[in-house]
């Protein structure tokens, strides 16, 4: 079976530690983003994976066998350079057969598995032009077609589409994503790109100096997230995050207190264990509603800065006390810069982390 | 970058000005050639220095009005070049085709006889031609030596390893010595009697070992010594080659399990090729000037004597200078011919690829 | 065990973790075959801390130390400094009669004429490798080329009427002659490396010095030269050492006053080398081995430019 699991795997490079006790399970047939921002070690957690770092504590289980002392020769994996790592003294057909040499097939043989991934990335037409001279798009499918040109335990992607332009990269997840679905095989991803990540996989692993924050669906990574590192780094425009004073809960509502506004948010069940203290409020964009008028249950913040986005517009609002409050509101919705708005948040995506950033959930 | 040039108008072919560069040549050609025909030769140089040095200036003036701060720049570089470099050298091929011997005065015009004699007649020739043979041999031997040893020492120093750094100064120092500091040494070791070699050699056999008392033997000895100093040439034109490589090719050689000598061939083999054909241009140019060991090791006994070696016995000891400017030639030649060769396969390389 | 950083990895004793990364292994393999590669330079600053007798001595002597008993007795030598305080009073005798050695004048002339004309070289040279690099002129390639074979031509080419020209001027043998012939043959090399520095710097900052107004001396004196104060530091030590490597124009165009010290060198070996003093000779090869060995360490990255004249490019 083609599955990935590391257990505790730590990386130190010297006194520095890359990665730390990282877990992550990875079933056949199933795609796993990691996500994180740049150095959050999320890279060295590929690399471990494909033997090319050591680990310096746990286990990397790839197909059931432990892999840990084996060279990446010995583990049967394909990878997707970030840089593509395309050979250029040799023709993009050389490039993508390099990996059949090692199963000692017929030169026809070969020619036939080259030209099978050829047709099905659209690279027939370029196989005998070096890699220095193809598009960058190209490029990047030639890494692909040479992963997927031999039968491996599992798929490994490093930044696969980072150095495409927007479009490209539009069209490179669909691809990408209908060619793995294909395959059924275990297939991981490093990103630092949230769209790339909702849109390519099946589970997310959030990373964060060397720790995995959270795994779970895309739809939970956005919808739950687990703590305040996730749910500021999923989605866009960003939550917001608003520091309070947690007074009490009651009839499915928070009352929380920042800096001279009382307000009472509805929250879910498990605020009701909380004791009262600092918290942190977590109020996606999307999810105000604007009062016409002022209540107990509203957030007062007067327009500051108006983006339109098209078929939306964004507000940058300021409270009373000078907080910061990001409003998305849609485009028919007019609003001028000095308006009061009485924003009102959904109880349904309204997130209460406790004083440690952890989500307080049912 | 240089939008300063400022565009003034070219003086006249023959108005009186500071800048007028080509009144400056046209003067200074006439008078250098009138007083080389009617003053002595040591008088005449030091007016023909003059008139190179007008000119320079003139030069200096216009480059200096138009704002040609190129020129200005480069003028001095490209005066003392031309002195110490340029100028013997046409020197030296106007000579090659004179009869002139430095220790008598006249001085006659013979055409090409010079080269004709030195590739030809009876007495010279032979002499020259086994120079050039040997010259030859050496070329290969020392050349094919430093390139073979160079090559292995990069592949060794190519990883990254504890101590790399203080290994390879080791390593190094044999090319930063003096040529003829170590060449002297090597006659130390070399030597029958006290020489370490000749020692070493002597406890195993049981015999007196000479090295340098037959051909194969002195040959062997300074082809040792001339790798030995500059494999760490070639070295380093490889190990530059090899460190350009990216970590991450070797690392998609290792997911795609590519065997170790196809790796070497498909991903190394294409980054150090024009080094290599490099450090073979560099190597084999100074080989061709292969002079210093032969008269330090063995003063050119034994039948070593190469073509560098026999135009200066020629030229200095026997003063037969003319001759050894037309033998200067010929290698002269030979050179350009190899480099432009090496220029050539070089293009057509970067054409095709 | 995983947060501990052991001595043994600190000094390096880990197993290899990349793909182009060796361990302790390989170093012994590499010392192991740097060592043997380095046994002629050893051996030469071993002579130079022997006793004087024990030079021409049969067997020779290897050794300043036993190595624990490793290596015979016979073969062991008691090191001594007495060799470097005699470079410059000891009286050598090369076919019997005494005679003062004068390496103490070959010595310092040397360093002073090679100081000079490296220096000359180096301003000349730097001034031509800017114009080229920030003017370049029609054909500037083809310039820097004909520049360049001036240093690949046999010198023995221009040997011949550099003698001859030397004679007519009343240069030979003076010290004046040769420190011109030295600096234009120091001239390629200069020009090439510190293109290669200048053309590496970013031209923007110059260009907005330009805009506020800085004089076209004014952007080279007081921003591109403080750039590439390094590389003139390399150029310089370079410079030197080839200058103490080169031969046959010092054979060809000193007398017995103005040798430099490779010509004194090679002249002080008697033939038959038995009346050389061998000990002097290795001394003196050791003071020039030092500032081989700092360049070596310090100029490491550069070394590839000066070897190459900077043709090559890291």
């Amino acid at each position: 079976m083609s599955t990935i699991e590391i257990r505790k795997v730590t990386k130190m490079f010297g006194d520095f530690t890359a990665v730390k006790d990282a877990d992550l399970k990875v079933a056949a047939g199933e795609v796993v983003c990691l996500l994180g921002p740049s150095g959050c070690g999320k890279t060295t957690t590929l690399r471990m994976i494909a033997g090319l770092e050591r680990v310096t504590a746990g286990d990397v289980i790839i197909a059931g066998k432990n892999m840990n002392e084996l060279s990446p020769q010995k583990r049967d994996i394909a990878m997707v350079f970030q840089f593509y790592a395309l050979y250029p003294a040799l023709s993009v057909g050389q490039n993508i057969a390099m990996p059949l040499h090692y199963e000692k097939l017929s030169k026809e043989e070969m020619d036939k598995r080259v030209m099978k991934v050829a047709k099905i990335l659209h690279l027939d037409t370029v196989l005998d032009r070096l890699p220095g001279q193809v598009s960058e798009g190209e490029k990047q499918r030639v890494a692909v077609a040479r992963a997927i040109v031999r039968d491996p335990n599992c798929f490994l992607f490093d930044e696969p589409l980072s150095r495409l332009d927007v479009e490209l990269r539009h069209s490179m997840r669909g691809q990408i994503k209908e060619v793995l679905s294909g395959l059924s095989k275990a297939t991981v991803i490093v990103t630092h790109d949230q769209l790339e990540a909702l849109t390519m996989a099946d589970r997310i692993a959030i990373m964060r100096d060397g720790l995995i924050e959270q795994v779970g669906s895309p739809h939970e990574v956005f919808a739950k997230p687990a703590n305040v590192f996730v749910a500021s780094f999923i989605g866009t425009p960003q939550m917001n995050l608003i520091e309070a004073n947690f007074k009490g809960y009651g009839d499915g509502k928070a009352k929380v207190v920042f800096d001279k506004q009382e307000v009472t948010i509805g929250a879910n069940a498990g605020v009701a264990s909380l004791k009262p203290g600092k918290v942190t409020v977590g109020i996606r964009p999307r999810a105000f509603s604007v009062a016409s008028r002022d209540t107990k249950d509203t957030i007062d913040a007067q327009a500051e800065l108006i983006e339109p986005m098209g078929a939306e517009t964004l507000i940058h609002a300021r409270t009373i006390t000078g907080g910061d409050i990001r409003v998305v509101v849609t485009r028919d919705k007019r609003v001028k810069v000095g308006e009061l708005l009485h924003l009102v948040p959904d109880p349904a995506q309204t997130h209460i982390f406790d004083e440690s950033g952890k989500a307080v959930r049912a | 970058m240089n939008t300063a040039v400022r565009d003034l108008p070219a003086p006249a072919m023959f108005e009186f000005d500071a800048s007028n560069w080509k009144l400056a040549i046209l003067a200074g050609l006439a008078i250098s050639i009138l007083a080389a025909l009617a003053l002595p030769a040591s008088l005449s140089f030091w007016v023909i220095g003059a008139m190179a040095a007008m000119i320079a200036a003139v030069f200096a003036i216009n480059a200096y009005r138009r704002k040609y701060y190129g020129g200005l720049l480069v003028a001095p570089a490209i005066a003392v070049l031309f002195v110490m470099n340029i100028f013997p050298l046409l020197w030296s091929l106007g000579l090659s085709f004179f009869a002139y011997q430095s220790n008598q005065q006249t001085i006659r015009f013979i055409g090409l006889n010079n080269y004709i004699k030195v590739l030809t007649n009876d007495i010279a020739a032979p002499a020259n031609w086994d120079a050039l043979i040997n010259t030859g041999m050496f070329v290969v031997s020392t050349v094919a030596a430093q390139m073979i040893a160079g090559f292995l020492l990069a592949m060794l120093f190519a990883k990254q390893f504890p101590l790399r750094k203080y290994l390879l100064i080791l390593v190094l120092t044999p090319m930063m010595l003096s040529v003829v500091a170590s060449g002297v040494f090597f006659t130390y070791y070399y030597d029958p009697t006290f020489g370490i070699l000749s020692y070493a050699i002597g406890e195993v056999t049981g015999e007196q070992f000479i090295l340098m008392d037959n051909k194969l033997g002195a040959v062997t000895g300074i082809v040792f010594a001339d790798a030995w100093m500059w494999s760490p040439f070639v070295m380093l034109l490889v190990l530059a080659g090899l460190v350009s490589v990216p970590k991450y090719l070797y690392e998609a050689a290792a997911i795609d399990r590519v065997s170790k000598w196809r790796q070497f061939w498909t991903i190394t083999f294409p980054y150090i090729r024009g080094l290599l054909m490099l450090a073979l241009l560099f190597r084999t140019i100074e080989a061709f000037k292969l002079y210093d060991l032969v008269y330090i090791l063995i003063r050119g006994g034994q039948d070593t004597k190469t073509i560098a070696y026999l135009i200066a016995e020629i030229a200095n000891e026997q003063n037969k200078t003319s001759e050894g400017a037309a033998l200067s030639y010929v290698i002269l030649f030979m050179v350009i011919v190899l480099t432009n060769l090496y220029l050539y396969l070089a293009n057509r390389r970067n054409q095709g690829a | 065990m995983a947060n501990s950083t052991s001595i043994l990895e600190w000094l390096g004793f880990r197993k290899a973790s990349g793909v182009t990364e060796a361990g302790w292994g390989h170093t012994l393999l590499v010392g192991i075959v740097s060592f043997i590669y380095f046994l002629p330079v050893l051996f030469i600053i071993f002579t130079a801390i022997k006793p004087q007798d024990l030079a021409l001595s049969v067997p020779p002597t290897i050794s300043p130390t036993s190595l624990f008993g490793l290596i015979p007795d016979q073969y062991v030598f008691t090191p001594t400094l007495e060799n470097f305080g005699s470079v410059f009073s000891r009286v050598m005798t090369p076919g019997g009669s005494p005679e003062a050695t004068g390496f103490d004048r070959f010595f310092f002339f040397f360093i002073f004429i090679s100081s000079v004309s490296v220096l000359l070289a180096l301003v000349i040279g730097t001034f031509a490798a800017y114009g080229f690099s920030r003017y370049p002129l029609k054909g500037n390639d083809t310039y820097l080329f004909i520049i360049l074979t001036t240093r690949m031509l046999p010198a023995i080419v221009i040997v011949i009427p550099v003698i001859l020209m030397f004679r007519v001027t009343g240069l030979s043998g003076s010290y004046l002659g040769i420190t011109l012939l030295y600096t234009a043959f120091n001239l390629a090399f200069t020009i090439w490396m510190m293109k290669s520095f200048f053309d590496e710097l970013s031209t923007d900052v110059e260009d907005a010095a330009r805009i506020d107004g800085s004089s076209e001396a004014k952007v080279f004196l007081k921003i591109c030269l403080p750039q590439v104060v390094a590389g003139l530091a390399a150029t310089f030590v370079f410079g030197l050492i080839l200058t103490w490597n080169e031969f046959l124009f010092a054979l060809l165009l000193s007398n017995a006053d103005t040798r430099t010290v490779p010509v004194a060198m090679n002249q002080a070996v008697s033939s038959g080398g038995r009346g050389t003093d061998w000990t002097l000779l290795a001394s003196i090869e050791t003071l020039f081995l030092i500032p081989v060995f700092l360049v070596t360490f310090f100029l490491q990255n550069h070394l590839l430019r000066g070897v190459t004249f900077g043709t090559v490019k890291r």
